[in-house]
């Protein structure tokens, strides 16, 4: 249900990441019925995807990790097994495959411990969102094997994904955060509950009987 | 090209009493009429005709009283012989004084134009977006469902009016979640139960395609008008987020 799964919040080195108010591209305000968009500005200017990056994808490259912006090669079995080591209820793989297959308006970004020889290595962290692909996207099931947490590929897969959905045109990017991990998210540049909007989950037993 | 998503519709859990074939004639697409055949439609639209027997019911039993509404409740029950796929859904029917037959139907196929949409959206008074972007969106999106008011008014050989009068879309990754954006209803018909039957509707489409995760994002306005419908609000304390929502 939520939009990933249990996950450390990073540690290290505080990075200086945030796009400056001068950098933010200016919209008019806007205000949308139910299911909302917020109300935002943005000033005029979009970043340059690359130098926006807290660790470039060639700094992770000299660290054994290369970064995969489409789901060509992604080992959906040892991607299962990434989130079930992170707490997530172990998903059906042809289920997994479709969702991932489906990723049209929206996005995926995963981390690739590389092998010598080029050979296809495993999945070590991993984002994708769905969306329309032209005003509103989803993050979901954000993860990143246990083993290898603390050390930026969290926010590294973040920062990218972000970046492919702002490339694509779409503004509104959001998510389900467990509150364990609001911390994580918010120095990513997400906010909780902005203008009073709250996300809303559908619950059967939730129905009110006619 | 019909906006919406292009998954088949898989079959359905109950059967509605009538129901509505797609087909199309040629190249054009024409609207049925239940009195008196063909007639081309306005705007390339893939309108369902309903059956001869549906407008024979309607004729002989529905109404019998001139003048009232009927609120159309789809039957439990299954009847092979009927369509598997009905996509459309009579929510209401009611027949005017001056004899006009009225009906707001609801569709999952996503069958609609951008420039309705675009009109709906100024009736609710959202700003204006580029039409090719509305286009893209729709197509996009797993689910577009949709309100149409279908009126036909008498003497006029039958010749139906159709109005967008209310929509709402699913984003999805066609497996686990949903997330239910732009639900509106033209004000002109707002307060009678229509976004209700909308929105649930569309859970019943998705669950239908087991999407076991249906979400949205609600502000104070409409806060409770989702819980009704059987949403909660930051379950265990799960919260939304938004990247940069403010300046």
């Amino acid at each position: 249900m939520q939009s990933h799964g249990v996950l450390l919040p990073l540690r290290g080195p505080s990075s200086s990441l945030t796009l400056s108010r001068h950098l933010r591209r200016q919209l008019p305000p806007t205000s949308f019925h139910s299911s909302k968009t917020p109300t935002r500005p943005r000033s005029l200017l979009l970043p340059v995807a690359s130098a926006a990056f807290t660790v470039s994808d060639g700094e992770l490259e000299t660290r054994g990790f290369r970064v995969r912006r489409s789901t060509d090669g992604l080992d959906v079995a040892a991607l299962n097994d990434v989130f079930t080591r992170v707490g997530f209820p172990r998903r059906d793989p042809d289920r997994l495959r479709r969702a991932l297959d489906h990723g049209g308006g929206g996005a995926v970004v995963w981390v690739e411990e590389a092998k010598r020889g080029g050979r296809p290595g495993k999945p070590v962290a991993f984002a994708r969102a769905t969306g329309d692909g032209v005003f509103n996207a989803v993050v979901w099931d954000v993860v990143v094997e246990p083993s290898l947490q603390g050390m930026g590929l969290g926010r590294a897969v973040m920062e990218r994904i972000v970046a492919e959905l702002r490339r694509k045109g779409v503004s509104n990017i959001a998510l389900y955060a467990e509150p364990r991990v609001v911390g994580f998210y918010r120095p990513l540049g997400f906010a909780t509950d902005p203008d009073g909007i709250r996300g809303m989950v559908y619950s059967r037993r939730n129905q009110k009987k006619r | 090209m019909p906006f919406g998503a292009s998954i088949p519709s898989p079959p359905p859990t109950y059967l509605v009493h009538h129901h509505a074939c797609w087909f199309q004639v040629s190249n054009k697409c024409w609207i049925h009429n239940g009195l008196s055949g063909f007639v081309p439609a306005k705007r390339r639209a893939m309108v369902l005709p309903l059956r001869a027997s549906f407008w024979d019911s309607i004729k002989s039993g529905f109404l019998k009283n001139n003048n009232s509404t009927q609120v159309v409740e789809p039957p439990s029950t299954f009847m092979e012989e009927e369509d598997p796929f009905p996509q459309d859904i009579v929510l209401l029917e009611k027949t005017q004084p001056d004899g006009t037959f009225e009906q707001i139907i609801f569709s999952s196929a996503g069958d609609v134009d951008v420039y309705d949409v675009q009109a709906l959206c100024d009736k609710v008074g959202w700003p204006r977006r580029p039409l090719t972007k509305i286009a893209a969106s729709l197509k996009n999106s797993y689910l577009v469902a949709t309100l149409h008011l279908i009126c036909r008014s008498p003497g006029t050989e039958g010749i139906d009016q159709k109005q967008l009068i209310g929509m709402a879309r699913a984003t999805s990754d066609h497996a686990f979640n949903a997330t239910i954006w732009d639900v509106l209803v033209d004000p002109s018909y707002q307060g009678q139960g229509l976004g209700k039957a909308l929105v649930e509707q569309l859970i019943r489409v998705l669950l239908q395609r087991d999407i076991g995760n249906i979400t949205l994002f609600a502000d104070n306005k409409v806060m409770d008008f989702y819980k009704n419908l059987g949403f909660e609000a930051d379950p265990e304390g799960i919260k939304g987020m938004f990247w940069y929502p403010r300046y």
